[in-house]
């Protein structure tokens, strides 16, 4: 594929969030940056930005519709305030937005299990770390066992991988990951619990999925999790699974870890880098479908 | 001499003790436990799960009774002892537990974190504070951090509203010399009094409270007949007694004390914790004591001896929550123990 | 540098390691940052390695940021060209990121010339504020930091009074701020806060040295200090000049001692806490000329009281306690031999 086939993708919000997705899109085949906004071009994403010849605007949200021509899509890395007011504006010009904030706007996107269905919305939403890692692991054990009465995840993080906005919010961030839980494992039942671990080196990221099954069937429940796996593991390298489902105690069991590519944001931080790589892999199918 | 300023006296009976009895406390054990609280006079009776509010979970162990029925039916029990529960941001949160147990008529919401991350406690605290209840500060796993930390963490907990800040030694592994610069730096320099929540895995409880009241700790936790997670908690008994004999002022009965001990033995017999050698490598490997229970099942199903699974969970310095750990750590332990089991059909 | 000034050096370098080099053993293998790598302390902390590296086998490898790089390459091939040497040029004021593989990090870079301070305080202000944050911001993201060394200086803390002997880690004396010369110290106090914002919000693993005054070689003497005045019109045939009657007092650390202590701080220094590092032998201005001027025959003319009169005496001493107590430091170059060793690099250097 030639580079003027690519799509032209924009990222609002120069945090590390939204530096690290700007490494990401310039290794993509099917994606090229051509703006990378924020609010200040002093910031340490935007020095690094400049430094990769990457073009940088301060003027935010402005300068991304502004570039309507060149830009279809963009990944809102910004906060879930100021992403409620970019919604309905790049709507309007329509520019998919890709939603790494908590605002929920469009429909929740898990690549694994949704992909398609997100194709051609307007708006998706990343839902959140522990969403990205647990979810695609509920709805395989669904599928596997017809009677799941109750699903819970847990997920450890490094602490130094939760910044201000997530240690202030994890409230939303439980409340968010049980609601993607129960859409798609079609489970009423659901719980989230998130861990900081302040451990040194850091700890990477670690997320269960434990169940309440009527008779369970674990093998099945085991191939469909080996295929999962396989599935996410094409678009998030880092995701292994460190705990084949078992059964303990009268409860369903599975583990995964999520290495971080390291790529501007720390390996340890597999929690940021899984929902950028989801991000990452629903443009790019976005990508593909506008380039067929 | 000085006169000694009046200790204020938390039983954490019917929440630690939850992890003795992997979270199947009974709405007439709470009935009839809180009314021989409230008899001794204990300023505050914490009830619930023994992670806290939402707790009860896969993860940690499901409660027999619900959340709302748990504080129902402490609440009818108690007049002058006040009731407080144990929140876990990460655990709880304000919408789906606080508002609840607010309504249910909780007097004192005791906002814990690890100890290196109490900035995860603010909204809670917050949040409490403006419905008019009393919140406190907790960090847990003290042992793991020096004095200075403790003191900057503790001061973010003060700046968002706590009214007193507790330590604890969940894991029991902390040594009096360390309670005493702990929790005298805390008390030299907060503006809201200093509590101590002491374990008994090294069976330094008395040895740890006692340590802690030295440095001016004004709160302490205990369990009747130590009844709480791993080797149990300091005995709620021998503090009122150590208060006693002290002279410190308390709302505390002594004899209505050990009547409340005698009754917790009796509701809780066969499950009241002891010291044992899990227990004790537990307090030296700096883990978590709540968790015993899954720890020694855990093992069982793997072949696997539960005290190398806790000096594994230390290695990897796990903190409390992290119970899904437990099973990944134990498979990796058993698969090394016998390399045969590594492959699969 | 010719052969004799860099043996003097290279000996200077393997008199501070000297019996010390398994307490930092730590380092062994490690990979290291250094922001402003080329200055005078950048220069000897680099001596030091490469003795770790070439008798010791310590094998560390050094990233090293600063505005001279270019300069000092060309200055000192004989540390440039060493392979585990990467000297990058930039201003710390515009530091995206680190090394992802740093493990130990020192952050020296700091406008601290007298002279920048007078003519452009704002500057100074901006430089050593911004610089901390930035580096701070950059450490953040590393995932293998075992201990990062901020630099601040002896004059963070305030004005000592005359009458207090020494001043520790706990002294606060005054700082005018109401005058634009305050601002190298007021930058540097500033520098300290947001390194212990770090400590609180994300347990950054730092330890903040406050250094105090040193000599050595590769100090200017164009710098307007006492030490490298005197040194100067000493080695031009003087007379030394003091203002007043010479009674302030100093005390001046050999800059081979200096950078140690850095490594020791690496190595051992307890994370979160903040020491002072220079010397504690006092010494006044006359005292530390006559022992300047006893090095030339003939001895240049010492003339005091130059300046208006009721010129202010002043004390500037540390107490370095801390640091003998928790690490074991002390210096091993005495006031006068490290002016003997600092006058005799100056003159090999002269000769060319």
């Amino acid at each position: 594929m030639t580079a003027s086939k690519k799509l032209g993708v924009a990222i609002l919000g120069t945090g590390n969030i939204g530096t690290d997705l700007l490494i990401k899109i310039l290794r993509s085949p099917h994606l090229e940056c051509r703006l990378f906004a924020g609010r200040n071009l002093g910031s340490p994403g935007m020095m690094k930005a400049s430094q990769l010849g990457v073009a940088v605007s301060a003027r935010g949200i402005d300068a991304v519709l502004e570039a309507a021509g060149e830009v279809s899509l963009v990944f809102d890395a910004t906060s879930a305030m100021d992403h409620l007011k970019h919604a309905p504006r790049l709507e309007k010009k329509g520019i998919v937005a890709v939603d790494l904030t908590p605002a929920k706007v469009g429909r929740m996107c898990v690549p694994a299990v949704n992909l398609n269905d997100c194709l051609g919305l307007p708006n998706v939403n990343m839902v959140t770390c522990g969403g990205q890692a647990a979810i695609p692991l509920a709805f395989a054990i669904q599928k596997a066992n017809p009677k799941v009465r109750y699903i819970e995840t847990v997920s450890s993080i490094a602490s130094r991988s939760a910044g201000p906005a997530t240690r202030l919010n994890l409230d939303e961030y439980l409340g968010t990951t049980e609601a993607g839980l129960g859409l798609f494992s079609s489970c009423p039942d659901t719980k989230a619990i998130i861990n900081l671990n302040p451990a040194q080196p850091c700890v990477h990221m670690q997320t269960t999925l434990l169940a309440r099954v009527e008779d369970p069937d674990l093998d099945a429940t085991r191939a469909r999790v080996a295929e999962m796996v396989a599935l996410i593991r094409g678009y998030v390298p880092g995701y292994q699974l460190i705990l084949e489902p078992m059964l303990e105690n009268g409860r369903l069991a599975t583990m995964v870890r999520v290495d971080g590519l390291g790529d501007y944001l720390p390996k340890y931080a597999g929690n940021l880098d899984i929902i950028n790589c989801a991000a990452i892999a629903y443009a790019e199918a976005v990508a593909n479908r506008r380039g067929n | 001499m000085a006169e000694k300023l009046a200790i204020t006296v938390c039983d954490a009976t019917l929440r630690d003790g939850s992890h003795a009895y992997s979270h199947q406390i009974t709405l007439d054990q709470i009935r009839a436990y809180a009314a021989a609280a409230e008899g001794a006079g204990f300023d505050y009776l914490e009830v619930g799960h023994g992670n806290g509010l939402g707790a009860s979970s896969l993860q940690v162990g499901l409660s027999k009774e619900t959340e709302g029925e748990m504080l129902k039916a402490a609440r009818g029990c108690l007049k002058k002892t006040r009731l407080s529960v144990h929140v876990m941001p990460g655990y709880a949160t304000i919408q789906r537990e606080i508002v609840g147990a607010i309504e249910a008529g909780v007097d004192l919401f005791r906002v814990g974190a690890h100890c290196t991350e109490a900035d995860v406690t603010q909204r809670h605290i917050g949040h409490v504070r403006a419905a008019g209840k009393e919140a406190w500060g907790i960090l847990m796993m003290t042992h793991m951090v020096e004095a200075e930390v403790l003191l900057e963490e503790a001061k973010k907990m003060q700046s968002y509203g706590a009214q007193g800040i507790v330590l604890m030694d969940s894991a029991g592994a902390s040594l009096p010399d360390q309670v005493r610069a702990k929790v005298g730096l805390l008390a030299e320099r907060l503006d809201v009094p200093v509590g101590y929540h002491a374990h008994e895995n090294l069976g330094l409880g008395v040895a740890n409270a006692l340590a802690a009241l030295d440095a001016g700790a004004r709160i302490l936790d205990g369990s009747s007949r130590g009844f709480g997670a791993g080797a149990g908690n300091v005995k709620l008994e021998l503090v009122a007694a150590v208060l006693h004999r002290l002279g410190y002022p308390s709302g505390v009965d002594l004899y209505k004390a050990l009547d409340a001990s005698e009754l917790a033995a009796k509701l809780f017999a066969g499950s009241l914790p002891e010291s044992s050698p899990v227990s004790i490598i537990s307090g030296l490997a700096g883990v978590f004591s709540g968790f015993a229970k899954p720890v020694n099942r855990v093992s069982k199903q793997l072949g696997i001896d539960p005290r190398d699974l806790f000096i594994e969970l230390g290695r990897r310095k796990v903190v409390g929550g992290q119970e899904d750990l437990i099973l990944e750590a134990a498979q990796e332990l058993a698969r090394k123990k016998s390399p045969a089991t590594q492959e699969r059909p | 540098m010719n052969k004799a000034a860099l043996d003097l050096v290279r000996e200077d370098a393997a008199a501070v390691l000297n019996g010390r080099v398994p307490s930092l053993e730590a380092l062994k293998g490690a990979q290291f940052s250094l922001t402003g790598g080329t200055g005078f302390l950048g220069t000897w902390l680099l001596e030091l390695i490469a003795r770790l590296n070439e008798e010791h086998g310590f094998g560390i490898r050094v990233w090293s940021l600063s505005r001279g790089a270019k300069a000092f390459a060309l200055k000192w091939p004989h540390l440039a060209s060493q392979p585990w040497l990467r000297l990058v040029e930039g201003d710390i004021r515009y530091l995206a990121e680190l090394p992802r593989e740093t493990q130990y990090l020192v952050h020296a870079a700091a406008l601290t010339d007298r002279r920048i301070c007078a003519s452009n305080p704002s500057l100074v202000g901006e430089v050593n504020t911004v610089g901390a944050m930035r580096v701070l911001r950059a450490a953040n993201l590393l995932e293998d930091l075992r201990k990062a060394v901020f630099l601040s200086s002896g004059l963070a803390v305030g004005r000592q009074a005359w009458e207090l002997q020494a001043i520790d880690e706990n002294h606060s004396g005054p700082v005018r701020c109401d005058r634009a010369e305050s601002v190298y110290a007021e930058s540097k106090r500033m520098a300290e806060v947001l390194a212990q914002c770090a400590i609180s919000e994300w347990k950054a693993p730092l330890v903040t040295l406050r250094p105090f005054a040193f000599v050595g070689p590769y100090q200017s003497l164009e710098l307007p200090w006492a030490v490298t005045d005197f040194m100067r019109d000493s080695l031009r045939g003087g007379p030394i000049r003091i203002m007043g009657d010479g009674a302030t007092v100093r005390s001046i650390l050999y800059a081979a001692d200096f950078a140690y202590a850095v490594l020791a701080v690496l190595a051992n220094g307890k994370s979160l806490a903040t020491y002072h590092v220079g010397s504690d032998e006092a010494v006044d201005l006359l005292s530390l000329a006559r022992l300047i001027a006893g090095h030339f025959t003939p001895m240049p003319e010492i003339r005091t009281g130059l300046g208006q009169a009721g010129h202010e005496r002043t004390r500037l001493v540390p107490s370095i306690q801390r640091l003998r107590n928790e690490l074991g430091f002390a210096p091993r170059f005495t006031v006068a031999a490290a002016l003997e060793r600092s006058l005799e690099w100056h003159r090999m250097m002269e000769r060319g």
